[in-house]
């Protein structure tokens, strides 16, 4: 069989949506970025309690008070985790996919359901959109509308689409024919047969695609996590990455709650907005009688009520955060100019990024960072979306990205190293001191090696060369997987005392927290070590000459990273910033070391 | 007179190249041949007329294509060839639209299985007619509610759909067709779906609604009871075709082919004969010579019956004018129920009575 050139037709497809349609992904991005910006501001704006107040009452007046106090504990809840900036804007996002989804999908439904030909062209298309791993949709998506809300939403809404066409459609064919034909026969337009006949007695098939769009959406906010849209899908990227169990498990509380109100919601206004649905709500409540528990506000009430809640809300949102003012000195070379870093959860990639985001702010700029998976770091920083990435291990782990993106990308040099890639095993498995040593030891290690992603270079070497070197192919099997997997198991197999074969690299916290032992490599085959290389957009050294200069003169001792490392772990999640601040000032003299100032000495001389 | 309703030389056929194949049936071939090809003939060349206030009937088994035709006649379905003509106007000939304000004025429908919308109250239901029209709310419920009462559901105007029972539920259907004022009306089995009683109940209130009512209407069905029961003139359909158009006892008394003869077998003849079938027309007269009771040509055969059997003598059946235009000797009546029509065999006791020996 000829090799079908597939994946090449898409690349260059891809490369040539990206390079002439541009224009129109920025009009998508800047569309769904409004809408982002604006439903995500009116659902900060208000305090918390009294926004999950509005959203009580809301759910009072469509299931009553035991969902709308229910509903209250679990907006309470997410706030005391203090997940709710993180849930509102999860809530924005899928609020804001969920509408561009069903503005698409309703009338693609609607149109699919009068014409057979329409159908039969979108159904391959909806299965391919569903059933198509999402991360194969995810770096096209960053390609077109770069790193953050935009590429998340449009993934996102991709993903959720296919319900809403489907739902709808279905809805209007199962419509009674003959419901139909009477319309007809009474010289019904047909599109008032759509409105008046189909489209009501459909409207409960339809409310459950809405239903099931919403689902699909906030299931999809995860994976949106990891390009940068932040968020509880965020929250779990960013825990997951670190192995960081009690966070992860929080932001999945936090996703569970919007999920569980959003879905309860949706299920109640199906019934209340359609005329079947109420029908048959009315008589539920005729045979069960009133209790108190299944009262429910009148909807003047409940709108007055949410609209009273609203004001205040409104009212407080006035005085909101003001932006402070901007020191004028000659130290302020940024001048409020915004850089973007964007960073791999690995402990030195987190410490170096927020030891640059530190300098930078003390040198006037303005500094975001946002975790990614290396694959859309690397994707964002070399079509411009990031600045810069603090963690490249070039040349031989991140060979592959390099291969792809390095003409795109500016090497600002390697800031330290050499590092080294080793397999290691417990302390406690004894006997086994070098690779050499594994010959003849599969039975004890159950044949196993557990590695990480497959895409890292560090696999490909460890299976196509030191293997063989050490002649232990067919004894053992390299199990691939992720890295959180594969600290998960040395975590377990460390506390049961198992033995147990991991890839690991070093610098790694793994070696802080558990004894291990590096396997020796007596026959070089791991080669030598990489350097740990700062990688810039292209043109960023020239947009920003200063920092460009700092950036290649930057780097750092073996002394100075693991010291700088464990008071980040000792401040822990979410005060990384406050122990780069801590150490900075355990060591004088760092800050102008890595950014001098002319300005300073200036400054000083002007003072004598 | 002229008629209300007339379909010319109607045609529907399903399938590729439409026109090719009623080319192919007129020239002879049949129904079987195009079925062949992939091609389905619903209704081949059916031509009727039907007056105003009459109620036309057609007659079939399920599969002869009767309700394509009902369906072509307000323009549902489009006729492959052929016209339809309502009040002379050629509906075969109007766009979309015009053939919308036709169907939404002059001619109504009832269904099958009531089609009632189950998102609507009965009321509403009742009133969709003049919704569609854009009669003004208070109007088309004043409407909707006359024509509610008209069949009997006055006070059950709040009630939903699904709430009544099928034959209730049917005049929710007559009334919706009966309120718009629609001098047509087609009804596609419509009383098929209830049970027997009721069906019964319906086409009693249908008949009494049409002595005031006089609409024209078009009634489709399979039972040949229904038929004979309802209709002015039934045409008997069979695949595809007319294969009789006539009076309930012109199918009845003189079925064209062995197909009608043999669907006509199991009919009950009692509900069906009147008195201008049966009579002896050879005996007439100015008028009646006594007082006794008299009959019409529409007396029934059981009324025919039950006069008889209070009368010592002949029935007498006169016209509007009180003139004798037949008689129906009790001869008759009995002969008509054993299929029999030829003239009593002489007896050989001479007083022509027998006699019942203790």
């Amino acid at each position: 069989m000829p090799r079908l050139r597939l994946g090449d037709w898409v690349d260059s497809g891809v490369d040539w949506l990206v390079a002439h349609m541009g224009w129109l992904f920025d009009a998508i991005k800047a569309v769904v970025e409004g809408m982002y910006d604006g439903v995500n501001a009116v659902l900060t704006a208000p305090e918390p309690l009294l926004l999950a107040g509005i959203l009580a009452v809301l759910a009072w007046w469509l299931r009553g008070l035991v969902a709308g106090v229910l509903g209250f504990a679990g907006f309470a809840l997410v706030d005391s985790l203090d997940l709710w900036d993180r849930a509102m804007s999860t809530l924005a996002l899928v609020l804001v996919a969920t509408v561009i989804a069903l503005v698409i999908s309703i009338p693609l439904g609607i149109w699919a359901a009068r014409s057979k030909a329409v159908s039969a062209a979108v159904r391959p298309v909806l299965d391919l959109l569903q059933t198509m791993p999402s991360m194969v949709l995810l770096i096209p998506a960053i390609l077109f509308f770069g790193l953050g809300t935009a590429a998340g939403v449009i993934a996102t809404l991709i993903f959720a689409l296919a319900p809403g066409v489907r739902m709808t459609e279905l809805g209007i064919r199962q419509v009674d024919a003959e419901l139909v034909e009477a319309a007809e026969a009474f010289g019904t337009t047909p599109r008032d047969t759509l409105l008046r006949v189909q489209l009501p007695l459909a409207l409960p098939t339809i409310m459950a695609g809405i239903n099931q769009v919403i689902m699909l959406s906030l299931s999809m906010v995860v994976i949106a996590g990891m390009v940068g849209t932040g968020g509880l899908g965020g929250a779990v990227n960013e825990a997951i990455g670190q192995l960081d169990i009690g966070f992860g498990f929080e932001a999945g509380v936090g996703i569970v709650v919007l999920a569980i109100y959003l879905d309860r919601i949706t299920g109640a206004l199906g019934a209340q907005i359609s005329p079947l649905g109420r029908r048959t709500a009315a008589k539920a409540r005729a045979a069960g009688g009133t209790k108190v528990w299944n009262h429910r506000p009148r909807p003047v009430v409940a709108v007055a009520g949410v609209a009273v809640l609203a004001l205040v809300a409104g009212g407080l949102g006035v005085f909101g955060p003001t932006a402070g003012t901007a020191e004028a000195s000659a130290t302020n070379v940024g001048k409020g100019k915004e850089i973007k870093l964007g960073y791999i959860p690995w402990d030195e990639g987190i410490a170096s990024t927020y030891l640059w985001k530190e300098l930078l702010e003390q040198r006037g700029f303005k500094v975001t960072t946002t975790q990614y998976a290396a694959g859309p770091l690397y994707t964002g920083v070399a079509t411009g979306q990031l600045d810069f990435q603090t963690d490249a291990w070039l040349p031989t782990t991140h060979a592959e990205y390099w291969k792809k993106y390095g003409n795109r990308l500016e090497d600002l040099g390697s800031w330290y190293g050499p590092t080294s890639l080793e397999l290691s095993v417990p302390s406690y498995v004894k006997g086994v001191d070098s690779l050499e040593d594994l010959k003849g030891n599969a039975a004890k290690f159950k044949g196993r090696i557990i590695g990480i992603e497959p895409s890292a270079g560090m696999m490909g070497m460890l299976k196509d060369k030191v293997l063989k070197e050490y002649g232990l192919q067919g004894e053992y099997d390299v199990v691939d997987g992720s890295t959180p997997a594969m600290l998960a198991e040395l975590k377990r197999a460390y506390a049961k005392k198992e033995p147990v074969v991991v890839t690991l690299w070093s610098p790694h916290w793994a070696y802080s927290d558990y004894d291990l032992n590096k396997l020796k490599d007596p026959k070089g085959a791991w080669g030598k070590g990489d350097g740990v290389h700062t990688l810039a957009r292209k043109g960023f050294a020239a947009d920003n000459p200063e920092v460009g200069k700092w950036l290649k003169d930057f780097s750092m001792t073996e002394r100075q990273l693991t010291g700088l490392e464990s008071q980040i772990t000792k401040a822990g999640k979410g005060k990384e910033q406050d122990a780069v601040r801590t150490w900075l000032k355990q060591n004088p003299g760092l800050l102008d070391q890595w950014a001098p100032v002319a300005g300073s000495e200036h400054k000083s001389q002007a003072a004598g | 007179m002229s008629a209300r309703l007339e379909a010319e030389h109607l045609h529907k056929v399903f399938g590729r190249r439409p026109q090719e194949s009623v080319e192919r049936l007129r020239q002879g071939a049949d129904r079987e041949e195009l079925r062949a090809d992939g091609i389905t003939a619903a209704v081949i060349d059916a031509s009727f007329t039907v007056e105003p206030g009459q109620i036309f009937v057609v007659m079939g088994l399920s599969g002869s294509g009767k309700s394509t035709l009902l369906r072509m006649l307000n323009g549902l379905l489009e006729p492959t060839a052929g016209h339809v003509r309502f009040d002379g106007q050629d509906l075969t000939a109007l766009s979309d639209r015009e053939l919308r304000q036709v169907r939404a004025k002059k001619i109504s429908m009832v269904f099958q299985h009531f089609a009632l919308f189950p998102h609507r109250s009965v009321l509403e239901n009742a009133a969709y007619g003049l919704a569609v029209q854009g009669v003004p709310r208070a109007e088309r419920e004043k409407r909707a509610g006359e024509a509610l009462a008209l069949c009997g559901l006055a006070g059950w105007e709040k009630s939903w759909p699904d709430e009544l029972s099928g034959g209730m539920q049917q005049r929710v259907g007559l009334a919706r067709a009966l309120a718009t004022d629609a001098d047509l009306l087609l009804m596609d089995e419509s009383f098929s779906a209830l049970d027997p009683l009721i069906r019964r109940d319906m086409q009693d209130q249908l008949l009494e609604l049409q002595r005031t009512l006089k609409k024209t209407i078009v009634f489709i069905t399979h039972d040949l009871n229904e038929a004979m029961r309802l209709g002015d003139r039934i045409a008997v359909m069979r695949d595809g075709r007319i294969v009789q158009t006539g009076s309930a006892e012109d199918i009845l008394l003189r079925p064209a082919n062995d197909y009608v003869a043999s669907f006509i077998q199991d009919v009950d003849r009692s509900r069906v004969l009147t008195a201008s079938a049966l009579m002896d027309t050879s005996v007439t007269a100015g008028a009646p010579l006594c007082a006794c009771e008299t009959a019409t040509r529409d007396t029934t055969f059981a009324e025919l019956c039950a006069i008889s059997a209070r009368l010592s003598h002949r029935v007498s059946v006169v016209d509007e004018d009180n003139k004798v235009i037949g008689v129906v000797p009790r001869q008759r009546l009995v002969g008509f129920l054993g299929d029999e029509s030829a003239e009593p065999a002489p007896c050989d006791s001479p007083e022509g009575k027998v006699i019942a020996h203790a």
